[in-house]
């Protein structure tokens, strides 16, 4: 099978877009952006400085008022347009986020979609944003209203792993309630975002609604102590979200901060074993396991361990690994060599605490790509709650395998955990099935779905250290993230 | 004679991609067929047979445009891409028997794979099953079609 073309083969240095125009960076330094499968530099992507962080953020604010003042079913107008300018570019879309990020091209494929629907989703802001009130509520003759107002300018540090999906978790609602934005793309993927605000410059959105500032910590804290911005959304790893979420909020602003996880997937004794392990294979395995809702830990309940784990690892060892753009693969590679090295530690260190490795994708050669940063599958036996194994987020293709007596059992090990963003169960018992999503304390709950992934209309959930802050991205929770309710009593004399 | 490069059916993506080169060869062949001087009486139906199989090729792309769910994408790991691979060497100086013959086999062939893939889409994706299933019963009514000429 011929590999997808690649979009480009070299992107050159990126700019920034600040005040609707791309601009060069006056920092002078770039890193390099690497295809994580092939090893090749692709581009670069500039560090921005202090200074020009406080330009975009300038320049955001000056835009804001005109915006604020444009009626919602305009503002919505020009999210219909780039939802129809989007889907003329899917392909390409998926295709430099395949180059850039390593997923597959049917995960970038999805991902792109999911990416249009939250445009989509905030193309309804005339209805999702519109208050309530209260004839003679303050007393006769006295009317009162809550009024829902966009509060200013807003910004979002984003990940690596999903390069065009997690920065439309927000942007796209907080531009449609009437703020405006400033985007830092992660510095390993961002020419996705590159590429998909040239197709916002071209849906007709003003200057200085939209802007993208690459680079690292420096445009991160400028954003977060900027006396200017209201607000920050932040998708990443629990160290960093508890920093966001604590330095953000002694500045004053709001915070919404998404962090690391450890997700289980529990398989009961009824469960329909072949459906299961498909569903499996895709949540363990699915963008080589660096997702907030990868599964990680296999608990199987009572005497479905042995015929579960044979036939998991079996269709483990059909997984294809390669690149992305080739259609049958797969799985891809991580996003660069210290994350390999990182995910390689666990399993060595698993092995050392007794664990039994199985299926062993540490040495996995995949023949064109020996510069890729390949793991393949990786199950691990024997694995228990005292095990890091068990305990720390792997962001790896590496599951570990349990065992436990009951639901009970499994779910104390849940909730004995630090992490609370996705849980699972696999079971044909509807009484199994309502315990397990009253009981778990998860953000988001799983039946018989492997990858707990919100549309764009509800919110992606997360408990405990996987997520600081209360309102979360997507849906009505992010128009509430991006709004205030301002009340005004009316009495006329 | 056209060139298809049918991949493993392993993805969601690549049995996508194995339906869009099925639907190209078939088109091809009905078109060489619709060339052919012994067979001109059923030219028109060669030429309708063709230009249906490139619009089911057009219905296939918006469906990996539109159906793809990423919470939902399964590797696949029951279909034998050797299974559903279709002859398009068109053969020369064929009769409308023999042209039909020719092409009924490959709608054969294709009314397997839809058959087929839809069992599993079904798993992932319900609308991208009833894409497939459709394309399918299409196909044994193109060869109904076909074996009555």
């Amino acid at each position: 099978m011929a590999l997808l073309s690649e979009v480009k083969k070299d992107y050159g240095k990126l700019k920034n877009f600040v005040n609707g125009e791309w601009v060069d960076s006056t920092s002078g330094k770039y890193i390099d952006i690497e295809n994580p499968t092939t090893g090749e530099i692709i581009g670069q992507v500039p560090m921005s400085s202090a200074d020009e962080t406080k330009a975009a953020i300038d320049a955001a604010q000056e835009a804001w008022w005109a915006w604020r003042e444009t009626p919602p079913i305009t503002r919505a107008r020009v999210f219909f347009k780039l939802k129809e300018i989007m889907e003329q570019h899917i392909e390409n879309i998926a295709r430099i986020m395949v180059q850039e990020q390593g997923k597959t091209i049917d995960e970038a494929r999805g991902e792109t979609r999911r990416t249009i629907e939250n445009v989509e989703t905030a193309a309804g802001i005339p209805s999702l944003m519109m208050g309530y009130n209260l004839e003679d509520g303050g007393a006769e003759g006295i009317d009162e209203d809550a009024v829902i107002s966009p509060l200013g300018v807003f910004g979002a540090v984003c990940p690596f792993n999903f390069p065009a999906m997690i920065p439309y978790w927000f942007w796209p609602y907080a531009v449609a309630t009437g703020n405006t934005y400033i985007i830092k793309p992660s510095s390993q993927v961002p020419l996705t975002q590159n590429y998909l605000t040239k197709l916002v410059e071209q849906a007709g959105f003003p200057p200085g609604v939209l802007n993208i500032v690459n680079g690292s910590h420096e445009v991160s804290d400028t954003l977060m102590e900027h006396p200017k911005v209201k607000g920050i959304s932040f998708v990443g790893s629990t160290p960093v979200a508890k920093y966001i979420y604590k330095h953000s909020a002694e500045n004053g602003k709001r915070v919404q901060a998404q962090g690391g996880a450890k997700n289980s997937l529990v398989v009961m004794p009824d469960a329909v074993l072949d459906r299961t392990i498909s569903n499996m294979l895709a949540s363990f395995y699915g963008c080589a396991g660096q997702r907030c809702l990868a599964g990680s830990n296999l608990v199987a309940v009572g005497n479905v361990a042995d015929p579960l784990l044979k036939s998991f690892v079996e269709r483990s060892k059909k997984i294809k690994v390669g690149y992305g753009l080739d259609e049958s693969v797969n799985m891809g590679p991580v996003i660069s060599a210290k994350a390999k090295q990182k995910v390689l530690d666990y399993i060595d260190g698993a092995e050392r605490e007794g664990g039994k490795v199985l299926l062993d994708g540490r040495k996995i050669k995949v023949p064109g790509y020996e510069k890729g940063h390949f793991v393949g599958p990786t199950v691990v036996d024997n694995v228990t709650p005292d095990m890091k194994l068990a305990k720390e987020e792997v962001f790896g293709p590496v599951v570990g395998f349990m065992r436990m007596n009951s639901m009970d059992e499994a779910l104390d090990f849940i909730h004995s955990s630090p992490f609370g963003n996705a849980a699972s169960i696999y079971t044909q018992s509807g009484k199994s099935a309502r315990d397990f999503r009253y009981r778990c304390q998860v953000g988001n709950v799983g039946i018989n779905v492997g990858l707990v992934a919100a549309m764009a209309y509800f919110p992606f959930a997360g408990y405990k250290d996987s997520f600081f802050g209360d309102l979360h991205g997507q849906g009505q929770d992010a128009v509430k993230f991006f709004t205030d309710r301002k009340v005004v009593i009316t009495r006329w004399f | 004679m056209v060139e298809c490069d049918f991949p493993e059916c392993n993805t969601f993506g690549s049995v996508i991609r194995f339906a869009l080169e099925l639907e190209k060869g078939a088109s091809a062949v009905y078109e060489d067929l619709a060339k052919e001087p012994l067979a001109a009486s059923a030219a028109e139906t060669f030429k309708a047979l063709s230009a249906a199989h490139k619009k089911r090729g057009e219905l296939l792309e918006f469906t990996r445009q539109q159906k793809l769910n990423e919470m939902i994408l399964e590797p696949i790991q029951d279909m034998r891409r050797e299974d559903y691979i279709i002859d398009t060497k068109t053969p020369k100086g064929v009769d409308v028997k023999a042209g039909a013959k020719f092409a009924a086999k490959i709608e054969e062939t294709s009314a397997k794979f839809y058959s087929d893939s839809a069992k599993i889409a079904k798993n992932l994706m319900a609308e991208a099953a009833r894409i497939m299933d459709k394309l399918g019963k299409e196909s044994l009514a193109n060869k109904a079609k076909l074996e009555a000429l």
